[in-house]
Formats: C-alpha cells, structure tokens, sequence
C-alpha cells in the first residue's frame, strides 16, 4: 500500500496533483490525501482532504508548511509527498526533502511506481533534453502545472490534524498580491507576447490590443521584464519566469533564446512574428510572419475588427 | 559582514548537442558558471561594498569546476572553497556539504546564491541549505538589504510579491532581475590566481547526518521539435491574413 499526500498552494495545482497522486497509488492500492492548511479553499480541493491547523497560522512560509507537511506524512506513514512546482513549493520540497532526508525529484511528470521506486521525466538543459528520474520512497516530488488534468469533484471528506505550531524565521512585513498572477498566466488559452522587437513601452498597447483582441493574455521575454524594466517580472515567460501551455503562442519580437523557448514549448500552436528570417524563434514556431511588427501586428489589428 | 555565495560550474545548455543516438555529447561539452549565479556572486560584492567584510565563493566539484571559482574571484570575491567529491551527488547531498563546508569555514552572517542552475533549475539547494543549518530562508529576492543583524528583501512568488526580513544568518536566493554582474578586467583575472583558493574533499566534510544519494539518473534523451515552420514574407497585409487564416484553421482563434 503506498499513501500519497500532495500539496500547492496554487489552487489549479492542487487540483492536478490530486491527478498524479491517483494515478500513482492506484496501481499500489494506496490512498490520496489533499494537504489542506489552516482552512479549505473552496472548491479547490479533490477527494479526501487532510485539513491541517496549528496555533499559528500556516499559509505562506515554506518552513511552517514544510514542518506541518512533514509531520502529516509521518503520521499517516505517506512515503509520497508531491508538491506542486511553484516558488513557494520548491522551497517547501526542500526543507521537506531535509527534515525526512529523503530526495527530492524536482519539475517531474509521468509519475509512475516500479519497483519501490517513483519515476518520472523532466525537462533538462534548458528543455532540450529530457531526463527520466527515479528515487527510492519515502522522497519528495515537485510536478508541474498542466502536467496532469485537473480533475471535477470537490472535497469529499475533511480530516483534521493539529499540528505543532513552528516559529518561522522569516517575517513578512508587507505582501502585494501581483498585477497579473503568473497562476492566470499559466492557465490563459491564448497568449500574446512581447519581446525585445519593441522600440519604446509605450508600444506595447499594440500587445496589449491584439491580446484582449483575440481574448488572450500578455506576456513577455526577459528583457522587458529585467534589463528594460517596462513590465512586472509576472509577465515574464521562460526558464526563469512562468511556463505556459497555451492553445496559441504568439510571439511578436522575441527572438527566441533557448530560456525563452523552455517555457512555451508545450503549447499547442506556436506563431511568431519577427523581420530577422534568421531568428531562433522561427526554428520552434508553426507559423512565422518575416516582417516588421510595427506594420504586421497593425494589419491583423484590422482584420480582427479591432484597429 | 562575512558572506558566502555558492556557485555551479555547469554545462552550458546552449552549446550542448546530442550525440547520433539523442543522448547529450557530455563528454567536451563546454561549462561556465550557471548563468545565473553571476546575479548572486554580483550581489555578495555589493553587500561587501556597503557594509565591508568578505566575501567567500563556494563550489562543488564537477570537472573544471575551479574555472567558476576562479571567475568569482576575478568578480571581486576574497577566497574560494573548492569542495571535491569523487562521485555524483544529488540536491540533496549537494546541500548537505555545502552547508558542512559553511559551517566548517565560517561563520558566515549571510549566504547567497541562485534562485536555480541554468541546466537543471530544481531551486532546491538554497532551500536545502537553509534546512541543514536551520536558517531562515528568502527565496527569490529582488532586493537585498542589510541592516545591522538581519536582511531585509523584496520577492517575488508565482501570485504576489513581498517584503520580508529575518535574522542572520540567512540564507538568500536572488533572481537574475536583481542586478547586471560585472565583467572583471584583465588586471583582475591574473590578480584572482594569487588569491587563496582552498580544496576540501567532501569526505573530510561527513558527519552522522550524511546523506545518502539516492537520486537516479535512468536516461537523458533529446526533445523533439515538431512544429510546422511554415513561413509568410511578402507585404505585410497578406503575411497578417495568412497567418490569421492559418490560425483559425487551427482552431485557436
């Protein structure tokens, strides 16, 4: 019998790692625990849930959740912890990974249980390769989002479990939810994005134009986030920043940079629109349009009836 | 102020190719120091700057990887530790001896380093780190800030950013928004091989809490591309529609 507990404190991730939990411990008869903390967030989670409460509150610090976390797998013996693949999540699988010293396989999909060991692939090397992973139980697993579906079904029943409360070392003094959550970025169907091309920020209404145009939302390379510092760094697409899997990637002005692409290979159809014919971003696209988007972008503006 | 920064020496993913049967040609491969772990050896020099003390780099062996070191110390750094290990290791036990060597040749009041490494980006070892001292930890800060016993810093998570501060020590992951590393001059590469460069085996490090490594690497493919690469240029008004056209085809649109 092999317990799985998940936690995220994405409520799309939750849900998905309700999925890859399911379909790990069917096979090995063993049941699924949603890591609730401090109260349930409607609707978010599947199935049996783990409610855990303490004389603090646990919610936004990693070593307060690692800790409740830790303890929850200890009593219900869960020798699989998956942890969705947020920021907040990597440094909770961290600390997890060193209370139960235990490994921790990070960004893994296609979780499967051989031989007492878990499985799983992750991109590598910018996400030019693939490598598949395994570790001994009891470990840890981060998994990313879209990986997984997420499934229908609310909470089907609430266990309680109080938890020691933990000092964190860590004091927020202010928390500023951001403008775009990287979370909605992730989820968007259509996505427009902004790269390098643009001369000036206030062009960028043309982004912002064809993205509300098309029902989509605004992204962008680094530059614009970092070195140009024209947008928040929630914008920012790639290996640093969010992955995305949208039914449509445009890209307009992006060159293409190997940390740019490992954030939206998964999606479904990739279109670019660039005047270097040479631009690496073209090797990775469906479809590219060679010219300049001060001209092009315009154009199918007023094919859409919105320019 | 006495602050370490860890550093990886890793295979640079962009020149990276895969051999006939799409496994990575590792063997030759090109490796410089993780693109990102310029931000934080960058920020220990500031920190340095505004509140004097050293700065100490930290690496853990893979092949060559005293070049990383080597670079950090023609950044500005003081002294470096090369630590060796004469097998793989995985987050976990990475953690585990960087934090020995840290507490070994310390103490130091801050460590910094990456947000992740630009080959595998886990994001684990800062974490891991901060779980075998017992430090706090701040993830992916934007700023960093030092006032008297303890750091303050601006992060930035998935949904909101914050500020937030803790005691030293603390360790302190950076995100590359932070700054715009240095380029050292060519005074300060033939100055950084005079500076102390300090080789500790990671045997030498263990205690009873040593990790195993546990981590298995089963294979390591190539991705495919699949994409259609369909191409438009001519005048832009017909590019736009094609594309359009195409991408109501497709159905995404």
């Amino acid at each position: 019998m092999t317990d799985v507990l998940t936690f995220s404190d994405s409520p799309q991730l939750a849900g998905e790692l309700t999925s890859a939990a399911a379909s790990i411990a069917a096979g090995a008869g063993g049941t699924v625990l949603s890591v609730e903390l401090d109260n349930v967030r409607e609707g978010v989670p599947r199935g049996p849930v783990l409610l855990l409460k303490s004389a603090n509150p646990i919610t936004g610090d990693d070593l307060r959740i690692a800790s409740a976390v830790s303890e929850a797998s200890k009593r219900m013996s869960s020798p699989i912890i998956l942890i969705g693949s947020t920021k907040l999540g990597r440094m909770v699988a961290g600390r997890l990974a060193v209370a139960g010293r235990m490994c921790a396989l990070a960004d893994v999909r296609d979780l499967k249980l051989d031989s007492g060991m878990l499985t799983g692939v992750r991109d590598v090397y910018a996400g030019k390769f693939n490598a598949k992973v395994g570790s001994p139980l009891p470990c840890v697993a981060l998994v990313p989002q879209g990986a997984y579906p997420s499934p229908g079904g609310s909470a089907a029943t609430v266990e309680e479990l109080v938890v020691p409360a933990v000092s964190s070392g860590v004091r927020r003094v202010q928390t500023k939810p951001s403008q775009t959550s990287a979370l909605d970025l992730r989820s968007a169907k259509v996505i427009v994005a902004a790269g390098r091309g643009f001369k000036t920020k206030e062009d960028l209404a043309l982004v912002e134009k064809l993205a509300r145009a098309l029902g989509g939302a605004m992204g962008a390379s680094r530059p614009l986030s970092s070195d140009l510092g024209w947008l928040g760094e929630e914008y920012h697409i790639g290996l640093t920043g969010v992955y995305v899997r949208p039914n449509l990637y445009l890209a307009i002005g992006i060159s293409g940079q190997l940390q740019h692409v490992a954030g939206i290979k998964d999606s479904k159809v990739i279109a670019a629109i660039n005047k270097d014919r040479q631009a690496p971003i073209f090797q990775v696209a469906d479809y590219g349009v060679v010219g300049d988007l001060y001209q092009v972008v315009p154009a199918l503006l007023k094919i859409l009836g919105a320019g | 102020m006495n602050v370490a920064v860890c550093v990886k020496h890793a295979i640079d993913e962009g020149e990276l190719r895969a051999d006939p049967s799409g496994r990575p040609q590792l063997q030759g491969a090109q490796a410089k120091m993780s693109t990102f772990d310029r931000n934080a050896v960058e920020e220990a020099l500031r920190v340095r700057e505004s509140k004097g003390g050293t700065v100490t780099v930290l690496s853990l062996g893979s092949p060559d990887w005293k070049k990383s070191l080597k670079e950090a110390l023609a950044m500005g750094c003081d002294r470096a530790i090369a630590l060796s290990s004469p097998s793989d290791l995985d987050a976990l036990a990475t953690s585990y001896y960087l934090s020995r060597a840290l507490q070994q040749k310390g103490p130091f009041d801050l460590v910094l380093l990456s947000e992740g490494a630009s080959d595998t980006y886990s994001g684990l070892v800062g974490p891991m780190i901060a779980g075998w001292m017992d430090a706090p930890f701040i993830g992916y800060a934007r700023k960093v800030q030092v006032e008297g016993s303890s750091v303050g810093a601006e992060v930035s998570l998935d949904d909101k950013t914050e500020r937030v501060d803790a005691a030293l020590p603390c360790v302190v992951s950076v995100v590359s928004e932070i700054n715009s590393p240095r380029y050292p001059t060519l005074l300060q590469i033939m100055q950084a091989s005079k500076k102390p460069m300090e080789e500790l085996s990671v045997d030498s490090l263990r205690d009873d809490r040593a990790p195993q490594v546990t981590l298995k690497v089963l294979d390591v493919a190539a991705q495919s591309v699949n994409r259609k690469k369909v191409i438009y240029e001519g005048p832009p008004e017909e590019s736009a529609r094609k594309l359009f056209d195409a991408l109501r085809k497709e159905g995404v649109i």
